[in-house]
């Protein structure tokens, strides 16, 4: 019974993705003729009770949106009476009876319609409230039980058998529950930003029904037991994913969400590629701390099984966005909405880091790779990447691409990590795995909030924010802060590890060149991150300071900045419970 | 059981098919019945004699010596058999509401029943010389339901097909003879009937014989110098395109080279040898050329026929890694291709049915208005591409495992190139779904007013497939046990 426990955070959002998908689904088929469903009447009977009573910026934004839709649906209405030709004064008097009784006419029909749509945008409200408190509902509780399950202590239940031998397993353990973990705290956060955010995006059901799946999708991942259990969620992650992106359903989010497709299953059957492999060549498909690869079966097949290994590295790093396959990136988290680009580029991305992860320290066992031309190919495209990543994001413009840019030279460093096969790099691989989602999360959620209330999203655009909404970017500010690797914030903890593990590993040329490279890079993290920060608290002379207005973001988006903020803040002040976490489990993979 | 129902349930399709335009129906209602039944009918004979195995062979007729038409039901002419005697019936169905549009449907019906019974014939022939038999009768009664329109396209494809399909059974007959001459016995037998004494300094001579005679087999699995012919025939109703470009006449194809490959020639003769080099790099060359080609395709059904081309030769590549392993992952792609192909078809058939339109990018938008038939394409794809969970997974994972297995290079290759025709495979398949779903912010839906899904007699052959789909792939062990006991009998 207890077992059962781990599927039940899988579980609950997938029923609840089908309640939202399939009530979307209808309005489709329906029409407007429907007019109560399920989200309207819960919207509604919140509201009797009293219970969401800050109906200040509601009440605002209704009186804003009839204000929009009046206008837009009014000089239909008028059209009698305006445009009328020159004409004799006879018939200009007839006309112009004509035109005023057409012009009452015309105002009955506008009250008429102003009453309607009123209801129908109280309608609407209705909805989105009912929406929103059923998707908060199901997150917290799904949240609640994966965290309950995640640290409760290793267990492990087999589902079915996906094929003879082969089942569907899940099994939790140290490096699981960190990454659910991880994934729950920006999941929950985001969400509840995105219920203000996504008001001008639209289409809220199908947002928050993939929003809800891509989680349950994730927590799966994490606690796969075996290879192929992780490849079933792998896969189905990038497709339950691919709607979030392509949501506002323009030409250029389309092609984006493509590209991910495509190169997110490029990099899944590299990944196959290997898995055939190792399902060859290894003792069982479970994943095994220190690998359990057998190397009596191997005999002469070593060369194939580099090739193979390389490949689930350069696959597997898709996601991850290394070097030859990371540029659905910047194509993709800029056009998706904010909570979705956010999640994408804090905790997607990590499952390529997780999958490599499961790979290398759990399949394969870091002695095999350990002095082979794989390593040093890989250290050599992590590096690359991390530089490339820097370089691109700091010549970029507009805020969301750079930060895109930004994450792909700010897993390289986690990858970089991981290549060195020392524990304590890895150590640093997986802190800064930690303080990069939370940190690229709040970036991410920064940038929504700059277009959400400014409607700005490019970087020269941005001067003087400061002075308009001084929280936020205070809070971007220390995130910034935190990734530059700056003390006492996160980064430079993880930073640390990473260099002092290059160092140590004795990896020849790379044991000096990873951390000159990673030093370089922090510079043009702060080149590209706090310019923003200037401009936006020293607009400069020529800026004018009086017609100031506080633009400051409600509540719902500035709290989980603030959470952020301070979780930076925090692992970096007491990094130490969390490093000997790390540790324990470089420990017992190496 | 007593052996003569093979003979039944063989003949029983095919006289009855002749009797359809001769019957006057009242209206097509009962004709509609009268088919349905008589498929219906010989499906069951057919289940009812796989769950009981007839056990000795059934001689239909004596020609000359040891040349014979005889039936004999083994492990392999079973999931043959299964598959044919399972889709027959719900393809029929289909055809009902899709042939109202095409016209002549007294004739269309006529061939396609008598198909059946052919399709049945190659499955429990026992020997090469019946096998080859009513492969020569497949492509003639096949070629009229693809001229079945009558414009001039359709006269042209079948034309084609004409062609290659009696040239490759030239190559075929030529295998033919050299194992009558040099076999012990004509009759199939697990792990081969070459007489290797008999052979002495010949053996590079019957290597070659045996690259002719896949190669002519293979013609109509659309393998690569031969696969032209396949997209060509897309001009064929859907029906014909759905059942036998995608099932039943291409899977015979890959059906009898199994045959002469496995129960002929033999895999220990043939293991390790150029000949199996040869026919395996052409099978290599096949997947990612099919793959290709169907990305480069606008045409619907042509794309899925180029998909057919490149998925049939992940069959052939099964057969040719030549050990049992890779006969078992063959036959369970050839099962599930079978269902992820048809249904995909289908739908394909249903938008053209119900839209008229055929090429890619006049698909805009169309998943709001069909959103049953497109779920179920995306599916369908997504099986095709291989994602866990659904059947082409399974068999992919079996092939490559096997080609793995097999410890061989063009082995590695070849899984490389499973791979690589995966991705391709994704994205002619996803591009349509995408295009269907999400036509684009501005998108005029007024455009497409009227279209909706079609009745049931379209959507639940559709709806079967998917749950064989998902059936196959979340438990497909006990397709695989039963697999895995037939490939047991080669060495």
């Amino acid at each position: 019974m207890l077992y059962g426990l781990i599927l039940l955070p899988v579980f609950l959002p997938e029923i609840a993705v089908i309640i939202l998908l399939v009530s979307s689904f209808c309005e489709h088929l329906g029409g407007e003729k429907k007019k109560t469903n399920l989200f309207i009447k819960i919207g509604a009977a919140v509201k009797r009770s009293g219970l969401a009573d800050s109906d200040k910026i509601r009440e605002k934004n209704k009186k804003k949106e009839l204000k929009r839709r009046t206008q837009k649906e009014g000089p239909k209405e008028n059209y009698a009476g305006k445009d009328q030709p020159v004409m004799l004064p006879s018939v200009q008097r007839v006309g112009r009876q004509v035109s005023e009784k057409s012009r009452a006419i015309a105002g009955k029909v506008q009250v008429k319609a102003k009453n309607q749509l009123q209801s129908q945008i109280l309608r609407t409200e209705e909805e989105r409230l009912g929406i929103h408190i059923f998707t908060g509902i199901v997150l917290i509780v799904s949240a609640l039980l994966a965290l309950i399950a995640a640290w409760t202590g290793d267990k492990s239940v087999t589902l079915f058998y996906l094929m003879k031998d082969i089942p569907v397993y899940f099994h939790i353990d140290a490096i699981g529950s960190l990454f659910v973990t991880i994934v729950t705290i920006v999941w929950v956060l985001a969400g509840i930003y995105a219920f203000v955010y996504m008001e001008h995006e639209g289409e809220e059901k199908r947002f928050f029904g993939f929003y809800l799946v891509v989680y349950a999708v994730l927590v799966a991942l994490d606690f796969s037991g075996n290879l192929v259990t992780m490849y079933l969620f792998y896969e189905l992650m990038t497709l339950t994913s691919m709607p979030l992106v392509l949501h506002n359903g323009s030409r250029e989010a389309i092609m984006a969400a493509l590209k991910y497709l495509f190169y997110s299953m490029c990099g899944a059957y590299l990944g196959l590629f290997g898995i055939f492999f190792l399902s060859q060549y290894c003792d069982t498909l479970n994943f095994t701390a220190g690998g359990s690869l057998n190397l009596a079966l191997v005999g002469e097949h070593q060369t194939v099984l580099l090739i193979a290994v390389f490949a689930m590295l350069i696959g597997f790093g898709a996601k991850a966005g290394m070097f030859p396959l990371h540029a659905w990136l910047p194509a993709a988290h800029p056009v998706a909405p904010s909570p979705a680009s956010a999640v994408l580029s804090g905790i997607i991305v990590k499952s390529g880091v997780l999958a490599i992860i499961r790979v290398v320290y759990y399949m394969v066992g870091a002695d095999f790779l350990r002095g082979t031309w794989v390593q040093t190919a890989w250290m050599t495209l992590t590096l690359l990447t991390v530089f490339m990543g820097s370089m691109l994001a700091y010549r970029e413009k507009v805020l969301k691409k750079r930060l895109a840019y930004s994450t792909v030279s700010q897993i390289s460093y986690i990858l970089f990590g991981l290549s060195v096969l020392s524990p304590t790099a890895f150590t640093g691989a997986l802190l800064h795995t930690v303080c990069h989602a939370f940190i690229k999360t709040a970036l991410f959620l920064t940038a929504g909030i700059f277009m959400f209330q400014c409607n700005k999203t490019r970087v020269d655009e941005l001067s003087g924010i400061g002075k308009q909404m001084p929280k936020t970017l205070w809070c971007y500010t220390i995130v910034s802060l935190g990734l530059i690797g700056i003390p006492p914030m996160s980064g430079f903890i993880s930073k640390w590890y990473l260099a002092e593990g290059a160092l140590e590993a004795g990896a020849g040329v790379f044991g000096w060149l990873g951390p000159v490279i990673l030093l370089i890079s922090a510079f043009l993290t702060a080149g590209y991150l706090l310019p923003i920060t200037m401009k936006g608290f020293f607009p400069g002379k020529e800026a004018d300071g009086a017609g100031i207005i506080k633009k400051e973001p409600s509540c719902a988006m500035l709290i989980p900045l603030i959470i952020f903020a301070a979780l930076t803040i925090l692992l970096g002040i007491f990094p130490g419970p969390l490093a000997d976490y790390a540790s324990r489990i470089a420990a017992a993979v190496m | 059981m007593n052996a003569s129902i093979m003979v039944i349930v063989v003949l029983l399709p095919m006289f009855a098919g002749v009797l359809i335009p001769l019957i006057p129906y009242k209206n097509r209602v009962q004709m509609e019945i009268y088919i349905e039944s008589i498929v219906l009918l010989n499906s069951l004979l057919v289940f009812v004699m796989l769950f009981n195995k007839p056990q000795e062979a059934c001689v239909l007729l004596r020609f000359t010596g040891n040349l014979s038409l005889s039936f004999q039901l083994d492990g392999l002419g079973t999931v043959f058999a299964a598959i044919v005697a399972a889709l027959w019936p719900l393809a029929t169905l289909y055809s009902f509401e899709y042939m109202k549009h095409e016209g002549h449907e007294k004739y269309f019906f006529m061939f396609y029943v008598i198909t059946y019974g052919v399709t049945l014939g190659i499955a429990l022939s026992e020997d090469i010389v019946t096998m080859y038999c009513f492969y020569e009768v497949l492509s003639l009664v096949t070629l009229p339901l693809i001229m079945h329109t009558l414009s001039r396209e359709a006269i042209l494809a079948s034309r084609s097909y004409l062609y290659y399909s009696l040239g490759g059974a030239a190559f075929a007959f030529i295998g033919m003879i050299f194992i009558l001459t040099y076999g012990t016995t004509a009759d199939f037998t697990p792990g081969g009937v070459l007489d290797i004494s008999r052979l002495g300094d010949k053996k590079n001579i019957l290597l070659f014989v045996y690259v002719l005679c896949f190669c002519g087999f293979s013609v109509k699995a659309a393998m690569f110098p031969f696969s032209s012919w396949l997209p060509k025939a897309g001009v064929a109703p859907t029906p014909v395109t759905a059942l036998l470009h995608a099932v039943a006449v291409v899977k015979a194809g890959a059906f009898t080279t199994m045959r002469v490959t496995y129960y002929s020639f033999g895999t220990e003769f043939l293991r390790g040898t150029w000949a199996q080099n040869v026919v395996m790099v052409l099978v290599i060359i096949t997947i990612v050329y099919g793959c290709s080609r169907a990305l480069k395709e606008t045409h619907i059904k042509r794309r899925l026929a180029w998909s057919t081309v490149s998925n049939l030769s992940y069959i052939l590549f099964g057969v040719v890694l030549m050990t049992p392993l890779g006969l078992m992952g063959a036959l369970a792609h050839m099962i599930f291709h079978a269902v992820m192909k048809i249904c995909s078809f289908f739908c394909a058939g249903s938008i053209m049915y119900k839209t008229g339109k055929h090429y890619i990018h006049e698909l805009d938008g169309l998943g709001r208005k069909m959103p049953k038939i497109f779920v179920i394409f995306t599916i369908s794809g997504l099986a095709l591409m291989g994602v866990p969970g659904l059947c082409g997974f399974v068999s992919k994972w079996y092939l490559a495992k096997a080609a793995v297995n097999s410890g061989t290079v063009l082995g590695f290759v070849g899984v490389a190139a499973l791979l690589v025709s995966a991705l391709l495979t994704a994205i002619y398949m996803m591009t349509i779904s995408v295009r269907a779903f999400f036509p684009g912010k501005d998108f005029d839906y007024s455009k497409l007013d009227g279209i909706k899904d079609p009745n049931w007699m379209m959507i639940l052959p559709l709806v079967l497939f998917v749950i064989a789909m998902f059936y196959f792939g979340l438990h497909s062990e006990p397709v695989i046990h039963a697999l895995e006991s037939i490939a047991a009998q080669i060495q």
